[in-house]
């Protein structure tokens, strides 16, 4: 079975709707409320956790390259892994904030045109990581 | 350490420590979830007195591993006992400050357990029908109360430094900014690029110097189910500072579920500001208030990103801070983004 994302999308569920309740008063009882909660949460994530950091790291590199910043010392990831593609999307953004800074002041129309982006890709990028909000079932209904 | 044997251990304590107890006993001790930075403990003790036996539901706060915050137990204790008995505030009375880790295994301290009510699910604000405009003036009435407390005198100033009203902003900037950087995991391009919009467009001086709550907002307050606030809890973020502080963290979208029509989820902005005028005796500023709102967005990225490091870091498997880590980090990261980008023309 690979369907991860299903997996814990189930293991939640149950979590919350059949363990929790059943530990209600209990410390326990939040414990697996709030793992339940993540677990879902985790699920929705990981389809597109990959995507989403390739996706990052491409907007990064477009806005730096746009900035004039050299990057050559930023390796690219050698593999579609997060533990690869965090490390590069991570140097990229250490470069990204020295650019931010420097824009910030820099009152030609080119720098706040490319600042505006920048924050644009912020945006983007936090819709993009943003979880669904979690639904909390009344524990007659499940 | 088990909770027999806190319990035991605790009743050496109470024979120790209340005046004229002995034979003192836990007869329920259960851990109240949430609530993170500290280990909340309810517990029912009996002890006998020359007067007579006595039952009392106690609350005991014992410092963890690791917390959400860093802050001191004794700031938190003398903030509680500042807004005790004032100004009708429904605050738990603090009656021991123990900093020896002999006896529990960590400092801790007691307090007094208020019996009636539960707390409010921010993410179901609607659970509180039809109470949500009484709940609601008494919420901000309570905050502003909070802001009107007197400073000087009170046992929080008697373990602070009080800022100038003139720097209350940088000392909590430069407090929250620090927390970020010594804690994140990874680079935080948004919580950077605010801390210099905050740093470059500071605020009006505070219009008095206040005992602030910290973290007063739904979820951190008992209600009884029928409208009536019971206890204002978690103060573990006290400090004194700029009212201004409260009063935007309180009305964080985070906790009313982005309720925008109604201040902090209870009630029309309208309402909710002059209510809170009239309780605090401040006068409602626009400009402060746009200033602490974004703060308050920062200083939540700080909390979240502190949660996240102890989570990682093992030193803390609470599953509350690996959601704050996450879900929370995520939400005002994507407030901050919102409201920056707008103001420099992204998307435009």
């Amino acid at each position: 079975m690979t369907h991860i994302g299903f997996i814990l999308g189930q293991i939640g569920k149950t979590l919350v709707s059949d363990v929790a309740p059943k530990l209600e008063g209990d410390y326990a009882g939040g414990h697996a409320a709030m793992a339940g909660l993540m677990a879902i949460m985790a699920g929705e994530a990981w389809d597109a956790a990959a995507d989403r950091l390739v996706t990052e790291i491409q907007g990064i590199r477009r806005l730096l390259d746009r900035g004039g910043v050299d990057c050559s010392d930023v390796s690219k990831a050698p593999s579609v892994r997060l533990s690869d593609l965090e490390p590069e999307r991570d140097a990229l953004l250490l470069k990204l904030i020295a650019l931010q800074f420097r824009l910030e002041t820099d009152d030609s129309p080119g720098a706040q045109s490319l600042n505006a982006d920048i924050w644009a890709h912020y945006i983007t990028t936090a819709q993009a990581r943003m979880p669904s909000p979690p639904v909390f079932d009344d524990p007659e209904t499940g | 350490m088990l909770d027999s044997e806190l319990a035991l251990r605790f009743t050496r304590y109470a024979d120790a420590h209340i005046d004229g107890a002995r034979n003192s006993e836990v007869t329920h001790l259960s851990r109240i979830h949430g609530g993170a930075s500290r280990q909340t403990y309810s517990l029912d003790l009996k002890y006998d007195t020359p007067s007579g036996p006595v039952e009392r539901g106690l609350i005991v706060r014992r410092d963890p591993p690791d917390s959400l915050i860093d802050t001191e137990r004794r700031i938190e204790f003398a903030a509680i006992r500042s807004a005790h008995g004032q100004a009708g505030l429904p605050v738990p009375e603090a009656l021991f400050l123990e900093t020896d880790p002999e006896f529990l295994g960590a400092p801790f301290f007691v307090m007094g357990r208020i019996e009636t009510g539960t707390p409010v699910n921010p993410f179901r604000l609607e659970d509180v029908e039809p109470h949500r405009q009484r709940l609601g003036t008494q919420f901000f009435r309570h905050l502003g109360a909070i802001a009107a407390l007197p400073v000087e005198g009170s046992a929080i100033a008697q373990e602070l430094d009080l800022p100038a009203q003139e720097s209350c902003w940088s000392k909590e900037l430069a407090y929250w900014a620090n927390e970020i950087r010594a804690n994140a995991v990874s680079p935080q391009p948004v919580a950077e690029a605010a801390i210099r919009y905050l740093e470059q467009h500071p605020p009006p001086p505070a219009q008095r110097l206040s005992i602030v709550h910290g973290d007063y907002r739904s979820g951190n307050f008992l209600h009884d189910g029928n409208g009536e606030i019971t206890a204002i809890l978690d103060w573990e973020m006290a400090h004194i500072g700029d009212p201004y502080e409260d009063l935007a963290w309180a009305t964080d979208p985070l906790w009313c579920a982005n309720d925008s029509e109604r201040a902090a989820g209870f009630l029309p902005w309208p309402d909710a500001i002059e209510i809170w005028q009239e309780a605090s005796g401040c006068a409602f500023d626009p400009a402060a208030f746009e200033w602490w709102s974004i703060f308050a967005h920062v200083k939540a990225l700080g909390i979240w990103v502190t949660s996240a490091k102890a989570f990682a870091g093992g030193s803390n498997n609470d599953p509350i801070l690996a959601w704050s880590g996450w879900f929370t980090h995520a939400a005002h990261e994507l407030m901050l983004a919102a409201r920056l980008g707008a103001k420099h023309g992204a998307g435009t």
